[in-house]
């Protein structure tokens, strides 16, 4: 039978699985806009070659489609209110869940260095010793800070708050836990509906 | 069929016996749980053990506090009702507590034989082992098929605000307590009374009177909107500049003549052309503003409306006195051909002390007296003068009888005119309706401040 228009794009099935929660609009929340952006800058702060990692996992999970190049998925990034080149557009759910799984597949490889830096995160503190001690753990930190400072703006309220460098370790660790619990077999629904926490109704 | 299922991970063994649906398929699900087991090595060495309902309350406390961690924000308890016989809470620094409600084993629950609940201490990565182990037995399909995974973000309604209500309302309860407290020592404080300004103060300062708002078009120059007045009022005001004491100084009249006629001439660009020349009296202030205006033709009447006078002239705000300036008087001329012509008029107190001298009758025939008579005036004159402030030379004719007295003057230029006061000659004046012989001299006062003295015939032979 001839059709005289492509077929409408199907969305990947991978992101099936992420149920859409009870939200108001297509758009994401401001909170989710931050946490996704913060997660991925974890990412990069662990793996040095995280941000060419992410656009092979989306085209691993055939997610061309919504994450379709590296300005692409800048722009999609730019839409945390923290960054200094901060976009004004919004993100959409679809993209949201493309990068809840991208987020969760770098996370599952990454799982064993996750777990020693959250080890020794541990044992530091238990000696009361600052992270300086692990080397691994100094690195990852000063990684995150400095990639922190360069991309987010620090004018704004919400990065005031992270203007120490213990506060933005203290940022790096619980993002380092969030990592963790993302790599499980249900990570991907568990970041997803945690996304939305306190803004469905 | 008793079936075994096992989920191994690092920090924590789930292990759950059960019974298969299909006792003859092997690969029939568990679908009855008999017993599960927790194992958490290097967390505690107590096993964790129960029954579906502590299969379920694990599950539920877990993922709760799974999306807790991601989030940040709390899941809110319920209150009123006994605590869950699992729970998960968040402990200090990197720790979590996992709380279970132990009962013995094969007994009722009673408060008899109730133990102290179970608190294990996790880290980070123990409460994950804890959490992948439910969340791999929620993936499985192959047990438990009814217990499945509910995802559920935290409603609106139900995320506690991160500040007490106490907190919140606090700047409101101190904003207000501020305002009661001001409008209350406030209300102690009197009324200022108001009292009208003095006209006195207003002459002082007349500077005063043109901040009032009516009063800014005007002041500046401008062409006012409102503020233009009534063609009557400003002939009223002429009437009282009548009464004002004239501007003297003759280099204010000749500034105040330029800029007047510059302003008219502006604000009258555009306006039609009359047929004939309006010719109006106007008195100016030495501020500038025009305070007032009479029509001096008929014609002048009639076309008020097309002159700026009206939008022009100074208004001063009603209640206040009436403030005593110093006025100019000029005669400006609308000609047909679009220009202003603006000419000091002649001051009637300078006309009245100088007054045209009449032809002389007899006069002095000696040369050698007019001589003398020529040099005694000049240094009478030069006794009493004072620097003038003109910038053009004034020039007199002075009458002198035989005998030296000043019969009388005439200023023979504008500028001496007005400037008359400033010289010595009124002061001089002694013998005005004298019948001797008599001899007039031209006195010039240059603007450099040298006093000139001739006899008006000329130098006798």
């Amino acid at each position: 039978m001839p059709v005289d228009s492509p077929p409408a794009p199907q969305p990947p099935l991978v992101l099936e699985t992420l149920v859409a929660q009870g939200l108001p609009s297509d758009e994401c929340p401001r909170r989710a806009r931050i946490q996704l952006d913060l997660l991925l800058l974890a990412i990069e702060a662990l793996d040095l070659v995280g941000s060419e990692a992410m656009l092979t996992a989306a085209r691993d999970l055939a997610l061309d489609g919504l994450v379709k190049s590296r300005v692409h998925l800048w722009l999609l990034r730019g839409t945390n209110p923290m960054r200094r080149y901060s976009q004004r557009r919004p993100l959409h759910t679809e993209e949201a869940k493309a990068l809840v799984m991208i987020i969760c597949t770098l996370s599952r490889r990454l799982t064993v260095l996750v777990r020693q830096l959250l080890v020794g995160y541990q044992q530091l503190r238990d000696r009361e010793l600052s992270p300086e001690h692990h080397f691994r753990l100094a690195d990852y930190l000063s990684r995150f800070r400095s990639h922190f400072r360069a991309r987010m703006n620090p004018r704004r309220a919400g990065v005031i708050a992270y203007s120490s460098d213990e506060k933005l370790n203290q940022l790096a660790i619980e993002l380092l836990q969030q990592l963790l619990l993302c790599s499980g077999v249900l990570g991907p629904q568990r970041l997803w509906s945690s996304l939305f926490d306190g803004e469905v109704s | 069929m008793t079936v075994q299922r096992r989920y191994t991970l690092p920090h924590c063994n789930l292990v759950l016996e059960g019974l298969s649906d299909n006792a003859d398929d092997p690969l029939s699900p568990l679908t009855v749980l008999m017993n599960a087991e927790c194992y958490l090595p290097g967390a505690t060495d107590a096993t964790l053990t129960g029954g579906r309902e502590f299969l379920d309350s694990l599950v539920a406390a877990v993922s709760r506090y799974g999306q807790r961690l991601l989030s940040g924000v709390p899941y809110p308890t319920a209150t009123g009702s006994v605590p869950p016989m699992v729970d998960v809470k968040p402990g200090e620094g990197p720790y979590h507590h996992l709380i279970v409600q132990q009962q013995p084993l094969g007994e009722p629950v009673s408060d008899v034989n109730a133990q102290p609940p179970l608190d294990v201490k996790l880290s980070t990565v123990q409460f994950y082992d804890l959490m992948e182990a439910v969340d791999q037995l929620l993936a499985d399909s192959q047990t438990l098929p009814d217990l499945t995974a509910q995802f559920q973000a935290v409603s609106r309604r139900l995320v506690q605000p991160t500040e007490p209500i106490t907190q919140r309302a606090a700047p409101a309860a101190l904003g207000a307590a501020v305002l009661a407290a001001a409008g209350l020592a406030l209300f102690f404080v009197p009324l200022p009374e108001f009292e009208p300004t003095q006209p006195e103060t207003e002459s002082v300062a007349p500077a005063e009177s043109s901040t009032a708002p009516t009063d800014a078009p005007a002041a500046d120059g401008d062409v006012g909107g409102e503020a233009a007045s009534e063609p009557s009022s400003g002939e009223n005001d002429l009437a009282l500049a009548d009464n004002a004491p004239a501007i003297t100084d003759g280099a204010t009249v000749v500034l105040l003549q330029g800029d007047v006629a510059r302003r008219l001439q502006t604000a009258w660009a555009d306006a039609p052309r009359p047929v004939s020349d309006l010719v109006y009296r106007i008195a100016v202030s030495e501020d500038g503003d025009i305070l007032g205006y009479r029509y001096e033709n008929d014609l002048a009447l009639a076309e008020v409306d097309n002159t700026p006078l009206p939008e022009l002239t100074f208004v001063p705000v009603d209640g206040a006195g009436r403030v005593q300036e110093r006025v100019a008087q000029f005669v400006a001329t609308f000609t047909p051909d679009g220009e202003v012509v603006l000419e000091p008029t002649e001051n009637p107190e300078t006309t009245a002390a100088a007054e045209a001298l009449p032809e002389l009758t007899s006069k002095v025939g000696d040369g050698d007296r007019i001589r003398a008579l020529n040099s005694e005036l000049y240094d009478r004159i030069l006794d009493q003068l004072e620097p003038l402030s003109a910038s053009e030379a004034l020039r007199f004719r002075v009458r002198l009888t035989e005998d030296g007295e000043i019969v009388g003057y005439e200023p023979t230029n504008a500028a001496a005119g007005l400037l008359v006061a400033e010289t010595p000659l009124p002061s001089l004046v002694t013998a005005t309706d004298s019948t001797a012989d008599q001899v007039d001299f031209q006195v010039v006062f240059t603007e450099g401040g040298v006093l000139e003295v001739s006899p008006w015939d000329g130098w006798p032979q």
